[in-house]
This record gives C-alpha cells, structure tokens and sequence, in this order.
C-alpha cells in the first residue's frame, strides 16, 4: 500500500498524462463511431448562442446577398406555384406524389469547411420541431443530415464529411450511384460508382435518388466537374462540384417528411 | 490585475479568437492554423505539471465543444503541455532566467520565443493531425498539412504576441 501511494506520488504527473489521453482517444473513438455528437448536447445551447451572436455581427454585411437570393427563391416558387394552384377548388395541393413534406427554414449559426469532419450548427432546434436524421437543403442543393437537437439549435452533419455517403441518380442516364466527399476542397465532391458503360460529360446533372431514405427525390446534389474513366477497375470514378457554396452558406430549409413515421414502422415489421 | 482574473480573460479571449476568427479563415484545404495554444505558452514557469495537464486538456475541450470534434484537440494540447517543461529546457540551454515568472517576450526575447514557438507548435499539430488522421487522412496528407500550417500559427502566435507586448507595459 505504502508503495503504491509513493509510486503514484512520484510519477503522478505521467499518470495524469496518460489518463487525459485515454480520455481524449476514446471520446474521439466514439465519436468516430456513431458519427453523431451527441455528447456536445449539454453545451449546444451555449455553443450555439456564441456562434448566433458572432453570426449576427457578420449578417448585416451579408445583407444585400441574402435578399438577392430570397427574392430570386420567392420568383422560383411563384412560378412553381403556378403549376400546383388549382383553379377550379381554388386550393394549393403541395404533396409531391404520395410523401408530403414540410419545409422549415433555418439560418446558419456556425459552419467549417476545412475540416475532415465538417458540422453545420442552425438556430432551430426541438423546440421548433426539428428531429435527427431529418434532411436539410439550401436553395441551391443538398446540405446534409441532421446528426444532433438541442432545445433551440441542431447541429448538421454536413456533405463535407468523411462518413457522408449521398443516394443519387444522374439525370441523363437514370442510373443510381453515390456521392462521398474525400477531396479537401469543400466545392468538390466523388462519385465512384459509376458502371463502365455509362460516360459522364462535364455539366452532367447528378439528382438525389428515391433509394435515399434521407433525402426527397429529385434534389438537385451537383454537377459532373471531371470523369476519370477506368480500364481495369469495373467502376468508373467523377469528380463533381456541388450544387451548394458551403463557404457562404447562410439560409437552409430542414425537410420533414410528414410519412416517414409510417415507412420507417413499416421497414421495422419487415426486419 | 489580478493573476487568476487575468489568466481566465486570457482562456476565453483566446477560445473566442480561434473558434470566431481563425477558424473561418479559408487559405485552401491544408492550412488551418492555431494559436489558442499560446494559453498554454504562458502560463507561469511555477505552474505545476499537473495543473498544465488539466489546463491542456480543458483547453483543447472548449475547442472541441465548439468544432464539434470531441478529444481532437484536448488530446493534442494535453500532449503539448506534457512536452511543455522539456520544450523550455531545449529552448533554453545554458541560460538561466532567475527573476523571469513567466514566459514573454519582453524579457526572454523575441529569438527564445520564436524558438519556443517553433517546438510547441510541432508537437501539438503533429500530434492533432496525426490524431485527425487515424480516422481519415494518410501520413503524406499530415505531413503536407504539418508543414503548411505550422509556419502560418507560428506567424500569427509570435504576432498576436507582439500585440499584446505592449498592452502588458502599461500595467
């Protein structure tokens, strides 16, 4: 007993030392792992009012771009508005086939981009009805998933991140495959599943696909920056850039989707 | 001011500096630069090296509160801070500073601490990106991020220091 004491004693510091990095390992193991944060739930709050007031300063000299691109969405959705209003019950039908979302419109708080794992924190939370995993976009394209709530602000996992793996379709073709992120520029992203007999042209359309359970249909993801085709692989790989500037993204919409209780029980009584 | 006081602003000043300034900065994918370990640089000679670790460790936590990557940075600034006595010893060599209590730079000088800069911000950003790496990135990748940002946050620490020379006269 005697000895242990001294021993802790004399080398208490590399004991220290040593526990410290244990700790810091296995919380960066975990959240490796589940690829969620959810552990930063109990600071998120506080977090993400700091990030809110820095943001706030920053906003009023963004002003003048962010009213540009509402007033440009507002025009993009008259026009489509135009198409769903029916005349004859004087009612809008806003459902998008069978599966109705519901938009919630969100600004970002705090955002990186140069990271291996990027995060995007938003000033809506539970309180607002925001839940994880739900999909979030911006007026040009997708974002990402939600990962994490706290009462007022969600953090994103964004497409610049090493575990995102994105469902989507080309559109000339129809053919499915899916987008990951592994370049360390955040405009760009891979797409490495591309069946040999399919040529990409650059500005070829890639579009969120049904298979996604994430996503809606149809989203537009990004477009083909270069096609790198190969001989000996079975696949073919193509560098797209994303629809989406992560550098000056300010205003997102999170999408319910209003059944995705209902698939989800269903998947359940199918496992 | 008050030592303790003093220290706190220093922490939070620091956090805030790096979480809402640097880490916006965009100079391509490779460069991130810190200098929210200059918490660290200048603490007292006297401080124990068990509140260093604690500090380390807190520190780098904060930071990762706020990027959203738990144990990131508390592992590499713990690692720092243990490397902290044995970087000042190397820095130092004959030198003997008997009235100095804590690290700066009016007194020990602009090439120590140019030399104390290099030293402390290797061996926290090698050991932060090979850290980072583990999950995602290849030796090369750390390596080429090692030697672009490790100049770009000596620049910035040895000028935030610069700075705040001044201010400290006035006291």
């Amino acid at each position: 007993m005697h000895n242990l004491r001294d021993f802790i004693l004399k080398h208490h510091v590399v004991i220290l030392f040593i526990l410290l990095e244990v700790i810091s390992i296995l919380l960066l193991a975990n959240s490796q792992r589940f690829h969620r944060n959810r552990m930063v739930n109990t600071t998120n709050d506080v977090v993400g009012k700091i990030y809110e007031w820095s943001s706030e300063v920053g906003n009023y000299f963004r002003l003048n771009n962010a009213n540009e691109q509402l007033a440009e969405e507002n025009a993009m959705l008259r026009q489509q508005l135009s198409i769903v209003y029916d005349t004859t019950t004087c009612s809008y039908d806003i459902s998008q086939g069978d599966t109705l979302y519901k938009y919630i419109p969100a600004q970002v708080v705090n955002n990186s981009t140069n990271q291996a794992n990027n995060y995007i924190i938003i000033n809506k939370g539970a309180v607002d009805g925001i839940q994880r995993d739900m999909s979030v976009i911006s007026t040009d394209g997708i974002v990402g998933v939600v990962t994490d709530v706290s009462r007022h602000y969600a953090s994103i996992m964004s497409l610049l991140h090493s575990k995102s793996v994105v469902g989507v379709r080309i559109k000339e073709s129809q053919e499915l495959a899916s987008v990951k992120w592994e370049t360390n520029n955040y405009r760009y992203g891979m797409v490495e599943d591309i069946p040999t007999h399919i040529m990409l042209q650059k500005g070829d359309t890639i579009l969120t696909s049904s298979h996604s359970y994430i996503f809606p249909e149809d989203l537009m993801v990004g477009t083909v920056e270069e096609f790198y085709p190969t001989a000996v692989d079975a696949l073919n790989k193509a560098k797209i850039r994303f629809a989406t500037d992560f550098a000056t993204l300010r205003h997102v919409y999170v999408i319910q989707d209003l059944h995705k209780p209902e698939l989800d029980s269903l998947k359940a009584r199918l496992e | 001011m008050n030592k303790t006081v003093l220290q706190i602003v220093r922490f939070v000043a620091l956090v805030l500096l790096q979480v809402l300034v640097i880490n916006h900065i965009r100079l391509g994918g490779y460069v991130h630069p810190y200098v929210y370990l200059i918490f660290i640089m200048l603490l007292p000679f006297n401080t124990p090296q068990w509140q260093l670790l604690l500090l380390g460790f807190v520190l780098g936590l904060t930071i990762d509160l706020f990027t959203g990557t738990l144990g990131l940075h508390a592992g590499a600034t713990t690692l720092m801070a243990f490397c902290r006595p044995s970087i000042i010893k190397l820095v130092s060599g004959n030198q003997k500073f008997e009235n100095v209590q804590e690290p700066n730079l009016g007194q020990l000088g602009g090439a120590w601490f140019f030399r104390y800069a290099i030293c402390m911000v290797l061996v926290h950003h090698l050991s932060l990106f090979v850290l980072e790496s583990f999950s995602f990135r290849l030796m090369g990748q750390v390596l080429l991020r090692l030697l672009l940002s490790a100049p770009v946050s000596i620049f910035l620490i040895m000028m935030v220091l610069f700075i705040f020379k001044s201010e400290r006269k006035r006291e």
